[in-house]
């Protein structure tokens, strides 16, 4: 037994318990957990088991076309790597962009995360709450009052989930269940009442075919998703609203389609996403694990310029700060640029510093792989059986604000909203705990992630109605610009510099740091949102998110990591981006 | 070689019409490839109006693979002749490089070249030196420009047409087309350099050899300045 | 043991769609394919035959794009494909079931349906550090890919990834990051690349494959030829401004506005094997060049090594910073023209020695 520097009792003398695919995520996450004779989680661990090199292969290019590198870390989170990287580029070379390629920005930043955290909702994480043969026992007629109960959605009469449920039974009736195969069907973890079941499949499937829709917008300005297309100095798709060859560019029949998009997404999210959230979230409010450091340590570095150009806090729609050892009232400052906030850790993580630094801000940062396993490992370098977390045992490196492992994502950003009183944040918060009869602290919870994140999408959804109309009250100012070629040659470049590039990603705070030299990229790190959350111990042996929120946990059954799933889960992990 | 001229004559027919033609044919055909092949890679600026009142780049295009079909053809002509023309017209296929005789030549027109003799020797058709040249560079290069190029013209003639049968396979050496274009590209270049140094070359032995050069390609005839070995 | 068989029509019919619609759906899965309207009943027959198809679709290095794409699909539905055409019993993205509930399925499928079942791949085997760059289950990708592949009918390598190593096979690619084909070598092997690949061709692919009981057509590169025989700019609408000569030459300016082409913006159209300019991505709703920016090459082996992405010309590797094929053969050439120059100059010299001591 032992007790970390941020105030975490492990105790690894339990049966060890191996996760490993952690499935309904992205990438590959190893997760091992010691239950005690109470099959309650008395450690944890989680590894991050790829690796491919970014960093390492973005040395030597173009800066210009970084932004299509890094945007290849992830296609689930897509583009918010590449908006990254154009910022990082543009803060280094001292570029500026035009109005109207800010608000086009910060428009397809707004439908990934509508799209993100609908998809994550639903095709991610619902199968931890949701029994799918349950559902055939549910009453259509029941489902269609719960279902308008709840939402004015249209598709909810008594046929509609009667012939759902037909459809249901004849596909687990065939024996093969093809992705439902193997799930944990019948779990006492399971609380939903059929009906809800039933309700939550229907949207399951409504929801696959809806998100395809949301992603066109990211395919009007950036012709396709995933992997829209961005560029240094603003936005490739020029606008030609009247003139000559107008059908060739941005014109109204394209802005009319991102705006019908934007319609049908606000009206899906709060019609199916918030009320399903709610609806499942009042079966499962007595299960308050997985808060993990929600409550004590939370960093968000803030996004969505409303002024063009403008990265201050004052600018940012989404908040930023950080909240330090629960103390709610202080939202400290973040700076990127200060050396001796963010620094990356690799003790227990496989790469080495080539001067054994323990920790380093990411402008001088280092990525040397160097796979490892600790003398307590069991198995070997061909077959791991179990990590050993003493030593080396993740593809992840461990960033510290400040020396303190923080959590990043939705959460933090409604909480480091909410503290400083942004009634954007504070309002939708309040009335969903108040709906619920819930205390504040019901959020620093695996729930009150997830409820975060939905929260999240509506506002979301909202704001991208917003920066449409703001885009369109500029176009009608007759500022049609999308991009400044000013400094687009690299011979207008100094001969040595270096930029920091952040977004709110969907699952939390992301920062690009690049160092130009000669017109070439001499060093790119990117710090990752699940990097932060996933991330291994450091050398002082504080524990990231993910070790934290699994632990004390109960499980009904150990064999059936449903628990454990829920838990990661409500971090919507990405390994690809974790690692790079 | 040199010593097949002790009988002292002063003028010999060496290259004949076909072989003539050929060669400032072939020279055109490159030159307008050269040209047109840059401004495929660095097209002119751009110009107003509508598409379909111009046709610029579809022009170079087509400049292009008609001097390439030319240059094609003439090879073909050319490879003929080398059948049915005079020993010279074999030289430029068949370097002596199994002589002895034919690397000192070599080493001599070298030495020529280095300012280390004083006088080269004479030669009726074309020295060793210009043979090597002409069988690396120029042939190697020719033969290379002509795979590669219509290897290009075949991705936009499309599957089954001649160009796609006979050099298709050209596209499966290169991993990627844009390579394959680099590859073109940076061949222009190759074939250039030995143009630049051929024409040179060409002029100053007019001058300072002992036999025309020149006039050579023009008239057929080899005329001697002298009547030494 | 074997199971009951499930046919396409069995799930379209439990799915309470009509016979009707069923045969509407058959028609518009030819159309979409280019078939000819005598080919629907040939449709409609496979369909009605066929049990669902088991695939175990498995990760290595990548960014699951890939599997984002696939859930983009319109026609089919990727509801419909993943419900009703094939049986998706392994999919770390989308599965319920995690860990060693999960691995089962890999073992149960290989020996039920041993030689009928299709493996999908996103994502490559990294050979570097024994495999161990990418860890599945404890042990290497690439020992389930091989394992996984042993019996399986075809393999199909998702997206550039798979197909040709892709990003993180950019050099120095420090993983060793392989393409399946240079690592499965005794498998049919159906290349999809595409960074990522159209969301209707990932799934038009399962559907010929499902529709007519046969693997599609390849070309050399192991790609189906219904899909990828031609390049961007064969198919483009901005070809009449190539041929013009009307070029966009800045980010936003005139030409831009007007929907010019963007070869001197470095689209690599004309070099790319891909069905974009045709059918366009999120159900033809646009494709990189519609919205202004050039083609990257996304298809093709190699293409981030082919840049930089806003240069006609690529960079040559070697030839010190900023070199393409002009910049070099340009050196080549004035060098050439320095030696010539000297050269004559002290040929020029000797001529005039030669005859001054012809002269004496
Ligand atoms: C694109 C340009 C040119 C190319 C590719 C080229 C190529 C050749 C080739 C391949 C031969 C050998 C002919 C054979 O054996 O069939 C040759 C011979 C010759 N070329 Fe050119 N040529 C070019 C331009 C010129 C020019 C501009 C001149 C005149 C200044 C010239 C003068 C000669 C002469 C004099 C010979 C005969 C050399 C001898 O007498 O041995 N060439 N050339
Ligand atoms: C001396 C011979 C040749 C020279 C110097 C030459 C030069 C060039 C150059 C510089 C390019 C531009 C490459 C790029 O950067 O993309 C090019 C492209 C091309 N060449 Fe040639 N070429 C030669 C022979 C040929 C031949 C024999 C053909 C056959 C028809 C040919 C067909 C093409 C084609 C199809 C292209 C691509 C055009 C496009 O992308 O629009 N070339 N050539
Ligand atoms: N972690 C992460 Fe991402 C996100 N959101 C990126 O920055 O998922 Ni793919
Ligand atoms: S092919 Fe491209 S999009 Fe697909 S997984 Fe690989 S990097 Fe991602
Ligand atoms: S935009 Fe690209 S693909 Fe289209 S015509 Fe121009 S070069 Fe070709
Ligand atoms: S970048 Fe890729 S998406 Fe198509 S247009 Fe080019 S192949
Ligand atoms: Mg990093």
């Amino acid at each position: 037994m032992s007790t970390t520097p941020n105030g975490f009792t492990l105790d690894n003398s339990g049966r060890r318990l191996v996760v490993d695919p952690v499935t309904r995520i992205e990438g590959h996450l190893r997760c091992e957990v010691n239950v005690d004779e109470n099959g309650v989680i008395r450690n944890a661990v989680s590894s991050g088991t790829m690796w491919r090199g970014l960093e390492v292969i973005l040395k030597g290019r173009d800066p210009r076309d970084a932004w299509a590198f890094t945007q290849r870390i992830c296609g689930v989170c897509t583009g918010t790597h590449a908006l990254t990287s154009v910022r990082a580029v543009e803060n280094a070379l001292g570029i500026t962009i035009p109005k109207n390629a800010n608000i086009i920005r910060n428009l397809m930043q707004l439908t990934l995360y509508a799209h993100d955290h609908l998809v994550h909702f639903y095709h991610l994480h619902a199968l931890d709450w949701v029994d799918v043969v349950s559902a055939l026992s549910a009453d259509p007629r029941k489902t269609s009052e719960l279902a308008q109960s709840i939402s004015k959605w249209p598709k909810s009469s008594p046929g509609y989930f009667a012939d759902l449920q037909a459809r249901v039974k004849k596909f687990v009736e065939s024996g093969q269940l093809g992705p439902f195969k193997n799930g944990y069907w019948g779990s006492p973890a399971y609380k939903l009442p059929p009906e809800a079941n039933l309700m939550a499949v229907a949207h399951y499937l409504e929801a696959l075919d809806f998100q395809k829709e949301i992603v066109k917008i990211h395919a009007v300005f950036g012709g396709k998703n995933p992997h829209p297309n961005w560029l240094v100095g603003g936005m490739a798709c020029a606008i030609n609203l009247d003139g000559d060859g107008a059908n060739g560019a941005v014109n109204i029949e394209r802005l009319a389609l991102v705006g019908s998009i934007i319609d049908r997404t606000i009206e899906f999210i709060d019609q199916v996403y918030v009320p399903d959230l709610q609806a499942i979230a009042s079966f499962y409010k007595d299960w308050t694990y997985g808060g993990g450091i929600s409550s004590q340590n939370l960093l968000s570095y803030g996004d969505v310029p409303g002024v063009a150009n403008d990265y201050s806090a004052s600018s940012l729609l989404l908040p930023r700060g950080a909240i330090v050892g629960g103390d709610l009232s202080t939202i400290h400052e973040v700076d990127l640029t200060d050396m001796e906030q963010i620094k990356e850790h690799v003790t227990h993580s496989w790469y080495k510093y080539p001067n054994g630094e323990d920790g380093l801000h990411p402008w001088a940062g280092v990525t040397e792989p160097h796979f490892e396993l600790g003398p307590k490992t069991v198995g070997d370098k061909k077959r791991i059986e179990a990590l050993d977390e003493e030593g080396k045992y993740s593809y992840i490196k461990a960033p510290r604000w400040r020396g303190h492992a923080m959590e990043v994502g939705p959460l933090a950003r409604y909480v480091i909203g909410y503290a400083q009183g942004n009634p954007e944040f504070k309002e939708p918060t309040d009335k969903l705990l108040r709906d619920l009869g819930l205390p504040l602290e019901a959020l620093f919870t695996t729930l009150g992630r997830t409820a975060a994140r939905g929260l999240e999408a509506s506002w979301a959804a909202h704001k991208m109605r917003w920066c449409y109309d703001e885009l369109i009250a500029n176009l009608k100012a007759g500022d049609s610009a999308t991009a400044n070629p000013a400094k687009w040659e690299p011979e207008t470049w100094p001969k040595e510099c270096r930029g920091v590039g952040f977004t709110e990603a969907p699952r939390g705070a992301l920062g690009h740091w690049i160092v130009v030299k000669d017109g070439k990229i001499d060093n790119y790190q990117a710090v990752v949102p699940t990097t932060w959350n996933a991330s291994p111990r450091d050398a002082a042996g504080n524990i990231g998110a993910y070790e934290a929120a699994l632990l004390n946990t109960p499980m009904a059954d150990p064999e059936q990591p449903l628990e454990i799933l829920r838990t990661l889960h409500s971090f919507d992990p990405c390994l690809a981006c974790s690692t790079h | 070689m040199s010593n097949e001229h002790e009988e002292k004559v002063l003028s010999i027919y060496v290259y004949e019409a076909p072989l003539r033609l050929w060669h400032w044919i072939n020279a055109l055909a490159i030159t307008v490839l050269a040209v047109t092949g840059y401004l495929i890679g660095s097209p002119p600026e751009a110009m107003i109006g509508e598409a379909s009142e111009h046709y610029r780049m579809g022009i170079i295009r087509f400049l292009h693979f008609g001097a390439g079909y030319v240059l094609l053809f003439g090879f073909i002509g050319r490879i003929y002749w080398a059948f049915a023309g005079n020993e010279h017209a074999r030289e430029l296929f068949v370097p002596k490089m199994y002589s002895i005789l034919w690397w000192k030549e070599l080493l001599t027109e070298l030495k020529w070249y280095l300012f280390l003799t004083k006088e080269p020797h004479k030669y009726v058709g074309h020295n060793p030196l210009a043979q090597f040249a002409m069988f690396f560079i120029f042939l190697v290069g020719m033969v290379f420009m002509i795979c590669t190029g219509f290897a290009l013209y075949s991705e936009g003639a499309g599957a089954g047409t001649w160009s796609a049968v006979a050099f298709g396979w050209v596209r499966d050496i290169f991993p990627n087309s844009q390579t394959l274009h680099t590859w073109h590209h940076l061949g222009m270049w190759y074939l250039l350099t030995f143009v630049m140094a051929h024409v040179y070359v060409a002029i100053r032995e007019d001058i300072m050899s002992r036999q025309s050069i020149v006039s050579t390609m023009i008239s057929g005839h080899r005329l001697f300045k002298d009547d030494r070995p | 043991m074997k199971k009951k068989v499930t046919t396409f029509y069995d799930v379209m019919e439990a799915r309470g769609i009509s016979r009707r619609d069923f045969m509407k759906f058959c028609t518009t899965t030819a159309a979409s394919m280019g078939l000819a309207s005598s080919m629907v009943p040939q449709v409609v027959h496979a369909m009605e035959n066929k049990p669902r198809i088991p695939i175990l679709w498995i990760h290595g290095l990548e960014c699951t794009c890939c599997s984002e794409s696939f859930i983009r699909s319109a026609h089919p539905l990727a509801s419909d494909v993943v419900l009703s055409m094939i049986s998706l019993d392994y999919d770390d993205t989308l599965m319920a079931a995690a860990g060693h509930q999960a691995e089962a399925i890999l073992d149960e499928i290989r020996e039920e349906y041993k030689g009928n079942y299709i493996v999908a791949v996103e994502g490559n085997p990294p050979l570097n550090n024994d495999g161990m760059f990418c860890i599945v289950g404890g042990r290497s990708f690439l020992d389930q890919l091989i394992e996984v592949s042993k019996d399986a009918l075809a393999v199909v390598a998702w997206g550039s990834c798979a197909s040709n190593g892709c990003v993180q096979a950019a050099a120095p690619n420090p993983t060793q990051a392989t393409p399946i084909k240079k690592v499965i070598t005794d498998k049919p092997i159906i290349n999809v690349p595409g960074c990522p690949p159209i969301s209707e061709v990932m799934t038009g692919v399962l559907t010929y494959i499902l529709t007519f009981g046969k693997l599609p057509e390849l070309d050399r590169q192991g790609r189906p030829k219904m899909f990828y025989s031609q390049r961007i700019h064969d198919k483009c609408y901005r070809r009449p401004h190539f041929d013009a000569g009307q070029f966009v030459e800045k980010w936003d300016d005139e030409g831009a506005r007007k929907g010019w082409c963007l070869y001197k913006m470095g689209c690599k159209g004309p070099t790319t094997y891909n069905a974009c300019s045709s059918i366009g991505f999120n159900e033809g709703t646009s494709f990189p060049i519609k919205s202004g920016h050039g083609c990257i090459g996304c298809s093709e082996e190699n293409f981030w090594d082919n840049g930089p992405f806003y240069e006609r010309l690529t960079h040559v590797e070697g030839f010190g910073i900023e070199s393409n094929a002009d910049t070099i053969g340009m050196g080549v050439a004035a060098g050439t023209a320095a030696a010539i120059g000297v050269h004559a100059v002290a040929s020029a010299g000797k001529q005039l020695t030669k005859k001054d001591a012809e002269n004496t």
